[in-house]
C-alpha cells in the first residue's frame, strides 16, 4: 500500500483541519485561527500554508468552498480592524478562496485527536503530567 | 515597497505553487502587514515571512521532484534559482562563495536586530515582573499613595480601591492625606510629563524610552487575552476596582465561556469571607443553599465596611450557572479569600485588628493552601490597590511566586493619565473591553496611581509597567458606572441595623450616604470645600493589630 503524503499527519495541516472544524475560512482567517487556538505559538507562514492547504485538497481531506453568503466581510480575519468594513475590503474578500472540511477531514482529525488522547493517558498514568486540568 | 519585495520573493517557488497560491500569499502578507503596524510587528512579519521561506521552499521543490526532473530546464537571467545536484557533483566555488555571503548578511541582521530590539518582548511570554527604574525605586521609598478622596458624598477609595461610605470628614481627611502623600513622592513634576517634555526636548532621555513612549500599544479582547495569558502562567491576578459595572459584566461573561471555563480551575475572590466556604462550594456546585446563608461571604466581609455592590452576588451566581451549564464537566470553584472573622463575635474594633491586618497574607495563604498545592490554575481577583507593584511585587505577589506559581498581573484604568483633568483620548481607539500589555509601549510609561485610580490620585513617578504586566480598559473614565444597593433596598433592613453597627466600630460613626440609584457614575468630581477643609488625625490602628490572626472556626 503506497505511503500517503499526510501520514503521519503534520502538526500544521493538524491545526488546518481543527481550524476548520467550525466555519469555512479563507487562508488569512485559517492563519488566524491557528495562531488563536495555540496561544500564538504556531503562526503559519504564507509557505507552510499553502503547501498544507495544497496537500489537504489533494488527500480531499478539505475542499474549496465559495465566500459564505451574508457573511462579514472580514469573516475569520482581526475583528478589531477598522480596515475590516472598508469596501475595498469587501472586494478583496470577494476574491478570497475559502476551504472547508470535508468528512474524511473531520474523521482524519477525530483520529489524530483520539491518537494525542491515547498519549495524553499514558503520560498522566505515568505521572508526567500534574495536576487534572489538562 | 515592502509588498514588492514579497512578490518578487514569492518567485523563487516553483511556478506551480506560484500560480495557484500566489495572489493567495500576497494577499495573506497585505492582511498581516495591515494588522501588524509599527516597526516591531513589522520586523517580526518578515522574521516569519523568511523563516517560512527556508523551511518551506526546499518542501515545495522536494514535492515538485518529479515535475522538474521532467521539465526541461530554464534559466531567466537574472533570477536566482534552485537545482538539484546529481550524486557525486560537487557544487561551484562561486555558488560556495555567494551562500556564504548571504550566511554573513544573515547573521549581521540578525545580530542588529538582537542588538537593538531589547524593547520588544512577545506578548504574554514574560514570566516575571519587569523591574522598577531608578526613578520608581526611589519614588517607591516614600510609598506612593493608591488611597484617595471619594467621589460622591461621604464615599473613600480604599486602599484595595474599594469605595466605602464614610463621613464627609473622614473624606476629607483621606483626601488631604493622600494629595499630601502624593505630593511627598512626586516631587515638582510627574515622571511622565517630565519623560513627554524631555523627549519632546531630545535631551536626558534613554533612546530605548524614547522609542518606548513612540510605540503603540497592542490592545487584545480583554476575553481572548485572559485566555491567552493562561498558556503561559499558571495565575493571573486582576486587579480590579470594586463594583464597577462594565468590569463584572466582562467577568461574568468571562466565566461563561467554555474555554475559559475548561482551563481554570479556581477564582480566589477578596469579596468573600472565608468563615463561609463550605456553604460557597456548595452553592457554586449548584446545589440549594439558602440565599441568606449564600449572600454571607460577600455581605461578611471584614475588609468592607459600607453596603456591597449587587456585582457580587451576580458574580456567584454567573459561576453556579456555568457550572449548571456544564454537568459532569470540569467545574469552578470560588475560593474565598478574606480573612475569617465573625461579625457574629465582633463587638468592638480590637476583635476586628487581626484579620484587617491579615488581609494580604491570609489572601496569600489561601491561594497557596487552594490553588498552588492542588497544582491548580486560578484567577484572583482583589483590588488593585493590594497588587500593584511599587517597590517590586506586592505582598500576595511575593508569597505565591515563593510557592513557585507564575503570575501574570493585570490591573484595572482607565484614561485619566495626569490627574482628573487629563483624560487621554488615544485609549478611545481600543476595543473594549481590552487588555493592553504594558511593556515596551507609551501606556507602559503612564503614571500607574493616576491610571488605576481614574485620577482621583495625581500622577506620581510609578510607571505602569513598572506595576504591573497589562492594563484593563474597560471604557472611558466618565463612562464607567458603579453599581449600588440603594437606600430603597437597605432601608428598614437588618442589614442596614447590622451595618451601622459595623460603621462604628469602624470609624466611630453611623452609615451616613447611601446612594438613591442603581447606578451612579464611578467616578465623580470631588467637592473642592472638602479637600480644602484640611488634614485631620489619621485613626489609630488598634492595638490587636500587631495580634496574629486566630485559630480558623469551622467553615460554615
Amino acid at each position: 500500500m503506497p505511503k500517503r503524503k499526510l501520514d503521519p499527519l503534520p502538526a500544521a495541516a493538524f491545526q488546518i483541519l481543527l481550524s476548520l472544524a467550525d466555519e469555512d475560512l479563507h487562508g488569512y482567517g485559517i492563519m488566524r485561527r491557528v495562531a488563536e487556538q495555540t496561544g500564538n505559538r504556531l503562526r503559519l507562514g504564507p509557505g507552510t500554508l499553502y503547501s498544507s492547504i495544497q496537500s489537504l485538497l489533494e488527500e480531499k481531506l478539505i475542499e474549496e468552498v465559495g465566500p459564505p453568503e451574508n457573511e462579514n466581510v472580514e469573516s475569520g480575519a482581526n475583528p478589531d480592524s477598522q480596515q475590516g468594513s472598508k469596501p475595498a475590503s469587501k472586494a478583496a474578500d470577494e476574491r478570497r478562496r475559502y476551504y472547508r472540511l470535508t468528512g474524511a477531514g473531520r474523521k482524519l482529525a477525530r483520529t489524530e485527536a483520539e491518537r494525542l488522547a491515547d498519549l495524553l493517558r499514558v503520560a498522566r498514568a505515568k505521572s508526567i503530567l500534574r495536576g487534572d486540568y489538562v | 515597497m515592502s509588498e514588492k519585495i514579497y512578490a518578487w520573493l514569492l518567485r523563487f517557488y516553483p511556478s506551480r505553487f506560484h500560480k495557484a497560491y500566489g495572489q493567495e500569499a500576497l494577499q495573506l502578507y497585505r492582511d498581516r502587514s495591515r494588522d501588524e503596524r509599527g516597526l516591531l510587528p513589522q520586523l517580526r512579519l518578515w522574521f516569519d515571512l523568511l523563516a517560512d521561506m527556508a523551511v518551506s521552499l526546499p518542501r515545495e521543490y522536494r514535492r515538485q521532484e518529479p515535475a522538474l526532473a521532467a521539465a526541461a530546464p530554464q534559466h531567466i537571467e537574472g533570477i536566482p534559482e534552485f537545482r538539484s545536484l546529481d550524486s557525486g557533483e560537487s557544487p561551484r566555488p562561486s555558488a560556495l562563495f555567494s551562500g556564504a555571503c548571504l550566511s554573513l548578511l544573515g547573521f549581521a541582521a540578525i545580530s542588529l536586530l538582537i542588538s537593538h530590539g531589547r524593547t520588544y518582548q512577545p506578548l504574554f511570554l514574560r514570566g516575571g515582573h519587569t523591574q522598577p527604574t531608578a526613578g520608581a525605586r526611589s519614588s517607591a521609598s516614600s510609598h506612593p499613595p493608591d488611597s484617595t478622596s471619594g467621589s460622591g458624598n461621604g464615599k473613600v477609595l480604599d486602599p484595595g480601591g474599594r469605595v466605602r461610605d464614610v463621613s464627609s470628614q473622614e473624606a476629607t481627611r483621606q483626601a488631604a492625606t493622600t494629595q499630601e502623600a502624593a505630593q511627598q513622592a512626586t516631587g515638582p513634576q510627574p515622571a511622565s510629563l517630565a519623560t513627554k517634555q524631555a523627549v519632546q526636548q531630545g535631551v536626558g532621555v534613554p533612546t530605548q524610552l524614547q522609542q518606548a513612549v513612540s510605540i503603540q500599544p497592542r490592545p487584545q479582547d480583554a476575553t481572548a487575552a485572559i485566555l491567552q495569558a493562561f498558556n503561559t502562567h499558571d495565575i493571573v491576578m486582576l486587579g480590579e476596582d470594586h463594583g464597577v459595572k462594565q468590569e463584572y459584566e466582562w467577568l461574568n461573561k468571562l466565566v461563561a465561556t467554555p474555554a475559559f471555563d475548561d482551563r481554570i480551575d479556581d477564582i480566589v475572590v477578596e469579596f468573600g469571607n472565608s468563615l463561609y466556604q463550605k456553604s460557597i462550594d456548595q452553592y457554586i456546585a449548584g446545589e440549594d443553599v439558602p440565599m441568606a446563608q449564600v449572600e454571607k461571604a460577600w455581605r461578611n466581609m471584614v475588609g468592607s465596611v459600607g453596603p456591597v455592590s449587587p456585582v457580587y452576588g451576580q458574580f456567584y451566581k454567573a459561576v453556579r450557572d456555568a457550572n449548571r451549564k456544564r454537568h459532569g464537566e470540569h467545574q469552578i470553584r470560588i475560593v474565598l479569600g478574606d480573612p475569617y472573622g465573625d461579625w457574629d463575635h465582633i463587638k468592638d474594633i480590637e476583635d476586628l485588628g487581626p484579620y484587617l491586618a491579615h488581609r494580604d497574607e491570609w489572601y496569600a495563604q489561601v491561594v497557596k493552601d487552594e490553588v498552588l498545592a492542588k497544582h491548580h490554575r486560578a484567577l484572583l481577583i482583589m483590588g488593585a490597590g493590594h497588587f500593584l507593584r511599587r517597590n517590586g511585587p506586592g505582598l500576595v505577589e511575593r508569597e505565591i511566586r515563593g510557592a513557585g506559581a507564575n503570575p501574570f498581573l493585570v490591573v484595572f484604568g482607565t484614561n485619566a493619565v495626569d490627574g482628573f483633568d487629563n483624560l487621554d483620548n488615544r485609549f478611545n481607539e481600543w476595543p473594549r473591553p481590552a487588555i493592553v500589555p504594558l511593556s515596551g509601549n507609551w501606556v507602559g510609561e503612564l503614571s500607574a496611581v493616576s491610571i488605576t485610580t481614574g485620577g482621583m490620585a495625581p500622577a506620581t513617578p510609578l510607571r505602569l509597567a513598572d506595576a504591573a504586566d497589562a492594563l484593563l480598559y474597560l471604557a472611558p473614565r466618565d463612562a464607567l458606572m458603579q453599581v449600588n444597593l440603594t437606600r430603597k433596598e437597605l432601608d428598614g433592613t437588618p442589614y442596614e441595623k447590622e451595618l451601622n453597627r459595623r460603621m462604628m466600630i469602624q470609624t466611630g460613626h453611623a452609615l451616613s450616604s447611601v446612594p438613591e440609584q442603581a447606578e451612579t457614575p464611578m467616578f465623580q468630581r470631588p467637592l473642592p470645600q472638602r479637600v480644602a477643609a484640611g488634614p485631620h488625625a489619621p485613626m489609630a490602628m488598634p492595638k490587636s493589630a500587631r495580634d496574629p490572626l486566630p485559630l480558623r472556626p469551622p467553615s460554615q
